[in-house]
């Protein structure tokens, strides 16, 4: 799917998968703030029309 | 099962480049199995293309389809009530979906999006490898089951030849030598007097060098 991305132009950066089980809690929080954090920092998505 | 590749997504987007409304239509045979051109194929493909041309500020509309089978005439004719309705309609199927469904649609306009590679199987997951040449007079079984007409480089009836080394084909380290293979396996059967036996020359009538093939069951034509 990076790969994909990557092909039409699009930041690979804005998707990544995580393998977790129900029982982390805690690790599915802090990628979420990672993603968050990194998401931000990408800045509004080109297909964002509010951008 | 016939194993395809997925055309580069840039060769896609070219063929499509003037279109604004298409039908990408999948195949639940042999592409599905060898994940080119199924329903997940389809639905990729056709997101992938929707963001490209959205983010080019010229939003693209797709109808995804599935049919059974592209090699059917009866199943093809499931897009006789739409295929008109788009500015081109592009296939996911191997080389033999888009032309049945151009013959069936002469004023549609339809594009392959996949590369039909060859006739094969899957020897782990994700890696396929061709097993059949489709030669049309099969002689495996004098070589214990392996076909040296799609499996060796040069289609030798009589090898190996200089080029094999450590049961590799010099054409590739990474290609296996299909006649040290037979050798071996004769050796270990004690039948490899076999090889000594004089056959006759091959028909490649049957073979694509007799021109387009066509097949006739007699019981079935009506």
């Amino acid at each position: 799917m990076k790969r994909t991305l990557e092909a039409i132009h699009m930041n690979p950066e804005r998707i990544e998968m995580f393998n977790l089980s129900s029982a982390q809690g805690p690790r599915f929080a802090e990628i979420a703030t990672e993603m968050t954090e990194r998401t931000k920092r990408l800045g509004p998505s080109a297909l964002n029309p509010c951008r | 099962m016939i194993i395809a590749d997925r055309k580069p997504l840039e060769e896609i987007q070219e063929m499509i480049k003037d279109y604004e409304n298409i039908m990408l239509v999948g195949c639940k045979g042999c592409v599905t199995v060898c994940n080119v051109g199924g329903l997940k194929e389809v639905q990729i493909l056709a997101s992938t293309l929707r963001i490209a041309r959205k983010k080019e500020g010229r939003p693209l509309q797709i109808e995804e389809r599935i049919l059974e089978r592209q090699c059917d005439p009866e199943y093809i004719e499931q897009l006789r009530d739409s295929y008109d309705q788009y500015d081109a309609v592009l296939s996911m199927a191997c080389g033999v979906g888009p032309q049945f469904l151009s013959e069936a649609y002469p004023s549609q306009r339809f594009y392959p999006t996949v590369n039909t590679r060859f006739m094969g199987g899957a020897v782990k997951h994700g890696v396929w490898e061709e097993r059949c040449a489709g030669c049309g007079t099969c002689i495996i079984h004098f070589y214990d089951g392996l076909c040296p007409i799609a499996r060796c480089s040069k289609s030798l009836q009589h090898g190996p030849c200089g080029g094999s080394a450590g049961g590799k084909c010099e054409i590739s380290k990474d290609v296996e030598c299909i006649w040290d293979t037979i050798v071996k396996k004769k050796m270990e059967q004690g039948r490899l007097e076999d090889l000594r036996i004089q056959r006759a020359t091959k028909d490649w009538r049957t073979a694509r060098d007799g021109g387009p093939r066509r097949s006739i069951r007699e019981e079935l034509v009506q």
